[in-house]
């Protein structure tokens, strides 16, 4: 038989031991042999205590090891959650319990989940930058001002790219492709640029007189760039032919009032010939001009006013 | 008749009948519509430690400070882009946070005496947390190995354990309860 076994068979009995068990698991002690005793209480055995174990040394945190002229930038290079035994300085963060002092740096969960810009010190960026220079060319002469930027480079074409902390890197908005151009810069006659702005109505933004082009209808951003180039080819040739049905348009279909050739300028000069004197250009032109922005703009006090000065000095009223 | 109704109790032209279920002003069978009412049940119990008689409930500065407290007192576990506006991938983010945090609590046996901190920068997630000093070093870097290899190949993503390690579990008691 075991030991083990034995054991095992009254390891359930509680509440008084028998000596039997001792004499089965150990030599019969002979000056117990006689009388047996029946202990009713177990008493206790002393707890055992667990090995020591080997306890590590807790060596000095790391900044006494460091010296105070050290280059930052090696000790943290990147961007690192808070390690407390690294960073050289005090700094204590969190709402000090009652009677106690704000939280210190020491296993503070707090300060290691804000982010840090240790990484990012002012003698480190300027480092980074003297590195990078060498990388970057001077602005392009000829080019300081808007106004030159603009009178060379008409055509912006704007792209968004989106960063995400995921393991992809796709967004479908980065395909979308905005091209602006000046439609002053095309350098189109009155019947072009008249013609473009019909084709691209909405596109065409009429206080800044730049035309947008947006295209998203392909899954690459270069082959929507690539579109918005074709239209902006194809608008401009559009606008520079004159179709043969073009010459049917009439007085009915244009866009804005003009005085010449018009009923009102026949009007005027009938009377003129009936009089035999024609008052000089500069006022011909004042009524031109007043007859032509009370068609285009309205009508309101100062235009009706201005017509009727124009009439006054027209017909020598005045 | 204007009855205000507040606490469960009817107030009626300024004098307050005390707190009964049912307003005491009708008579059974009347046929005016009234409300059941008790006395108001919504007590907020989430992340709140109940005191003890003899305040030997230990609390870290996570515990003490319960969820109304965060932006307050108490800063996010898990930072990441999702919740912004257009951010995209929120649900699955949260889904790998769970499981992250499963698995340090794992893997690290009662070792983890802070919240499990969770950052993401671009594609890189970056683990940090506080730890006993109970391992033998060389343990503690072969577990910071596996977990950061295991992840980054259940991820997706390159994964970095930024750990403290603290003597004592009691380093990080705040107060007790």
């Amino acid at each position: 038989m075991s030991e083990m076994w034995v054991r095992q068979l009254y390891r359930g009995v509680q509440g008084f031991r028998l000596h039997t068990a001792a004499a089965l698991t150990s030599e019969i002690n002979p000056a117990e042999e006689e009388f047996r005793t029946l202990e009713l209480k177990t008493v206790r055995q002393e707890k055992r205590t667990m090995r020591d174990r080997k306890l590590t040394p807790i060596l000095p945190p790391r900044y006494k090891r460091q010296k105070l002229d050290q280059n930052w930038g090696n000790v943290w290079p990147t961007a690192r959650t808070f390690h407390p035994a690294t960073v050289p300085f005090p700094v204590r963060q969190g709402y000090p319990a009652t009677g106690q002092p704000t939280p210190d740096k020491w296993g503070n969960a707090e300060l290691m989940k804000i982010p840090n810009f240790l990484h990012l010190t002012p003698p480190i960026i300027k480092q980074q930058c003297e590195v990078l220079k060498k990388f970057c060319t001077p602005w392009p002469a000829g080019l300081e001002t808007p106004a030159k930027q603009n009178k060379h480079f008409p055509v912006t074409v704007s792209i968004n790219s989106y960063l995400h902390s995921s393991p992809s890197l796709r967004d479908a908005r980065a395909r979308i492709v905005t091209m602006k151009v000046s439609v002053k810069s095309l350098e189109l006659d009155n019947h072009g640029r008249d013609k473009l702005l019909r084709l691209v109505k909405d596109h065409h933004d009429p206080k800044t007189d730049t035309l947008t082009l947006v295209a998203d209808r392909c899954p690459l951003s270069s082959q929507n760039r690539d579109y918005c180039t074709y239209l902006l080819t194809v608008l401009y040739t559009e606008a520079m032919k004159t179709e043969p049905w073009e010459h049917e348009k009439n007085v009915a279909d244009y866009e804005r009032y003009v005085w010449e050739g018009s009923l009102s300028e026949a009007a005027a000069r009938a009377v003129f010939s009936a009089r035999d004197d024609s008052p000089p250009e500069h006022v011909i032109n004042e009524y031109a001009k007043a007859v032509v922005e009370l068609h285009n703009e309205g009508e309101d006090d100062s235009s009706v006013s201005r017509y009727r000065e124009s009439v006054l000095k027209l017909v020598g009223l005045t | 008749m204007s009855a205000v109704l507040r606490e469960g109790r009817v107030i009626l032209f300024g004098r307050s009948c005390f707190s009964q279920n049912v307003a005491n002003f009708l008579m059974p069978g009347s046929s005016v519509r009234s409300l059941s009412t008790t006395t108001a049940v919504q007590k907020v119990q989430s992340g709140r430690y109940k005191v003890t008689r003899d305040r030997s409930r230990p609390l870290t500065y996570e515990m003490a400070n319960q969820p109304c407290q965060i932006a307050h007192r108490k800063s996010w576990n898990s930072w990441n882009t999702t919740t912004l506006y257009e951010g995209l991938r929120e649900p699955e983010t949260a889904m790998d946070d769970v499981f992250i945090r499963k698995f340090m609590t794992g893997t690290w046996h009662n070792l983890i005496v802070s919240e499990v901190i969770i950052k993401r920068q671009h594609n890189m997630i970056r683990i940090a947390g506080i730890v006993q000093q109970k391992l033998a070093a060389r343990k503690m870097y072969f577990l910071i190995g596996y977990c950061e290899e295991l992840l980054s190949y259940w991820l997706k993503c390159p994964v970095k354990l930024e750990l403290q390690i603290v003597p004592d579990k009691k380093d990080v008691i705040y107060k007790y309860i």
